[in-house]
């Protein structure tokens, strides 16, 4: 990309937070609270440990904010930051539970905690049902497969930009997502 | 168009062209050879059921105090000394800055166009001069030399012829 990309106006937002202006920052947390917090949901599906996650990018983007330089898409270097955060989360996690397991001896980790969604009525129970199915078959797939499925279906990212996100080549992520929506479409085959 | 399943390329159209975020041109062409390839037409069909599926996992909205604690924790961030020392002259010098600049250029138009600026190479123009007068004068001094060097021999000739 380089210094030739056209500074998208959440870059020009940025670059007045790096000249103190608190504003900004307000505006850029304002448009990408949600979707940077729902991200991380997604990747840790952990509510408190999203929530953590989701405050440390906006921080290290406070802090990061005398460095940036406009080089490329605003968007690219916070889902970076997040991912990062994000891929780092899992892997200690998944340190700490194989730990876990060595420690119980031959019993298994606790199962990790789903948001509590009390259905009232039928309907919303089958959907809860569902929505539970989609959620561990997504936690089953691999942590960057993961981090590039939501990039876009969720985040509705191009190609190159989750390329960019994920550190390696735009063929890497077309054969990402064709192994992991692979993957979802055999755990995922009975859901009409 | 060759079968993206069998050939393994433009896979990326048929996930695109599943989810309808393939272009009018691609997808057409899609849609012709899905029509004719089976095996394309059930990966299209998983594909947006997959598709579907995901669009139901909703998330709960961002808890409602994420932005205290986010500022209070910017808060509690350690000032370096350059901020320190000069973040409370921000408001100060930011708006300072153009007026300065613009007084800077004004005071040197002032400079180069005023007519001191003739007054000030006048004295110059006279030591020019007078360096020119003393360069001709030590000139003179120097011929006057010469000349009496070269008489100087001659006397001494005259000496010893008479010895």
């Amino acid at each position: 990309m380089g210094a030739s990309v056209a500074l998208d106006c959440d870059a020009e937002l940025m670059l007045r937070v790096k000249d103190g202006d608190g504003a900004s920052f307000s505006l850029l947390l304002d448009k990408y609270r949600a979707s940077v917090s729902h991200f991380l949901y997604r990747m840790v599906q952990d509510q408190s440990v999203s929530e953590e996650l989701a405050q440390e990018v906006f921080l290290r983007v406070y802090k990061s904010r005398a460095t940036y330089e406009a080089t490329a898409k605003f968007t690219t270097w916070l889902y970076r930051i997040a991912t990062h955060l994000a891929l780092n989360w899992l892997r200690d996690e998944k340190n700490e539970r194989a730990q876990e397991r060595l420690d119980q001896g031959t019993e298994d980790a606790p199962a990790r905690e789903v948001p509590d969604r009390a259905p009232s009525v039928e309907q919303q129970m089958v959907r809860a049902v569902k929505v539970e199915e989609v959620r561990r078959a997504v936690a089953a797939l691999p942590n960057k497969q993961r981090a590039a499925v939501l990039m876009h279906k969720y985040e509705e990212m191009e190609y190159s930009q989750i390329a960019k996100v994920l550190s390696c080549s735009e063929s890497a992520v077309k054969s990402l997502l064709f192994r992991a929506y692979e993957t979802l479409r055999v755990r995922l085959a009975h859901m009409a | 168009m060759d079968c993206p399943i069998r050939t393994q390329e433009n896979t990326d159209w048929l996930l695109e062209y599943s989810t309808g975020r393939l272009d009018r041109e691609r997808a057409a062409l899609m849609a012709q050879h899905v029509e004719t390839c089976q095996e394309c037409a059930h990966f299209v069909e998983g594909q947006q059921r997959v598709w579907n599926a995901l669009s139901q996992w909703e998330v709960d909205p961002v808890a409602a105090g994420f932005d205290r604690r986010l500022y209070r924790a910017i808060e509690a961030q350690p000032v370096s000394w350059k901020d320190r020392l000069f973040r409370p002259l921000q408001p100060l010098w930011r708006p300072v800055v153009p007026l300065a600049a613009a007084c800077l250029l004004i005071v040197v138009g002032v400079v180069l166009h005023a007519p001191q600026a003739t007054v000030t190479t006048a004295p110059s123009q006279a030591a020019v001069e007078k360096n020119e007068a003393e360069q001709v004068e030590r000139t003179l001094d120097d011929m006057q030399m010469l000349r009496e060097l070269e008489m100087t021999p001659k006397q001494g000739e005259n000496t010893s012829k008479s010895l």
